[in-house]
């Protein structure tokens, strides 16, 4: 048995890296669907709301408790916070869902550019 | 009864005798502890035993094990970074456990852990508590400017109000969101199979046409795993962009 090639070893080395990045570039993530989407940003928006709400209903039990009746003052307003609150959150999701939604959509087109 | 869709989610203890009293709450061994009994114990036991060859070429198991570790390390990488990786155990953790609840509940006659809120909050409230003491222990006190986004001081009182509510939002939405998702699959399965018993039960032409919500009921169930692996992927990659806030507070903008 001979000494292998070191040439040979040499550039079976590189063509292995390569075929690993390519591939490792290749690897797909579908971008999420619509309804994925869709359920999301209804949760985001919903979830909000219900902390918001609770919020002020639990100020304004625990000044009722002090003998200030306040309800349902505090829960009205927590009530919009909250759906300022939902709004923001929903457009966080957004930012996020286009980052990613771009991520697959350069590396689709950088496995495009190798075919 | 049987019929009932709503009747596999049912949590039903499975020795009469409770294990033990919380302030005099009987706690019971119900089917819902035994299903995470087994995916704790099927999921550690197949990982342990897939990479136990260890070989240069991997078996079918150790392969699997490797392509869920990559997958896992990937994901943090890129939605944390470098720093990211020390919480590798955790989101790992955390995954494999959706994940395998999701898909020992497609098993006919199991039961689905993450049907459940009471589980998936209580999952949800332990990301949250990791991030809060993460953030904290980086951080320190500055941990609070998370909640102090880039504004002109006299709209700040109520953007922060506005920030607070949108971070204590967080677990209710990241529960929500698995414990639906898995309900609605498991409720429209069931609905489905209750139209296959009827239709038989009905006789004639009737019972040749349980066939169609048959044929229906094999696509929703393959639907259902894409939505099984998914949810457990959204759950997790939430948990790595919160805790990705949590290390990088607003360095990433």
């Amino acid at each position: 048995m001979t000494a292998p090639d070191p040439d040979r070893l040499n550039d079976l080395g590189k063509r292995l890296d390569e075929l690993q990045t390519r591939q490792a570039a290749s690897v797909k993530r579908a971008p999420p669907s619509q309804s994925g989407i869709a359920f999301r940003f209804t949760t985001e928006l919903v979830a909000a709301l219900v902390v918001g709400g609770g919020l002020g209903w639990g100020i304004d039990w625990l000044f009722g408790h002090f003998g200030f009746h306040t309800r349902p003052v505090f829960l009205v307003l927590f009530f919009v916070v909250g759906i300022a609150a939902g709004i923001r959150n929903v457009m966080r999701a957004a930012t996020e869902i286009n980052a990613e939604i771009a991520k697959v959509r350069s590396s689709d087109a950088d496995a495009g550019e190798e075919k | 009864m049987a019929l009932n869709p709503m009747h596999q989610f049912s949590i039903k203890p499975l020795v009469t005798e409770p294990l033990f009293a919380i302030s005099g709450h009987p706690i019971y061994f119900t089917n819902q502890a035994l299903l995470m009994v087994i995916v704790v114990l099927a999921t550690s036991l197949f990982l342990v035993l897939a990479v136990k060859p260890n070989r240069l070429v991997p078996t079918r198991g150790q392969s699997m094990a490797e392509m869920s570790y990559e997958f896992v390390a990937n994901m943090i990488h890129s939605a944390t970074g470098e720093d990211g990786l020390k919480f590798f155990p955790f989101v790992f953790t955390l995954f494999m456990f959706v994940l395998c609840c999701n898909f020992f509940g497609m098993v006919p006659g199991s039961f689905t852990v993450t049907s459940q809120i009471a589980v998936t909050l209580a999952l949800a409230c332990l990301v949250m508590l990791v991030v809060i003491l993460t953030g904290f222990a980086k951080h320190g006190i500055r941990f609070f400017m998370l909640f102090v986004p880039k504004a002109p001081i006299y709209i700040l009182p109520l953007l922060i109000v506005i920030e607070v509510i949108s971070f204590c939002s967080r677990p209710i939405s990241l529960s929500v969101r698995l414990f639906a998702n898995m309900l609605a699959g498991h409720t429209l399965l069931a609905v489905f199979a209750g139209f296959v018993v009827s239709l038989g039960a009905a006789g004639g032409v009737l019972s040749v046409l349980s066939i169609a919500p048959m044929a229906l009921i094999v696509g929703i169930m393959l639907l259902e795993l894409l939505v099984a692996f998914l949810q457990a992927y959204v759950f997790a990659i939430l948990t790595c962009i919160y805790l990705n806030e949590a290390l990088h507070l607003h360095d990433h903008h």
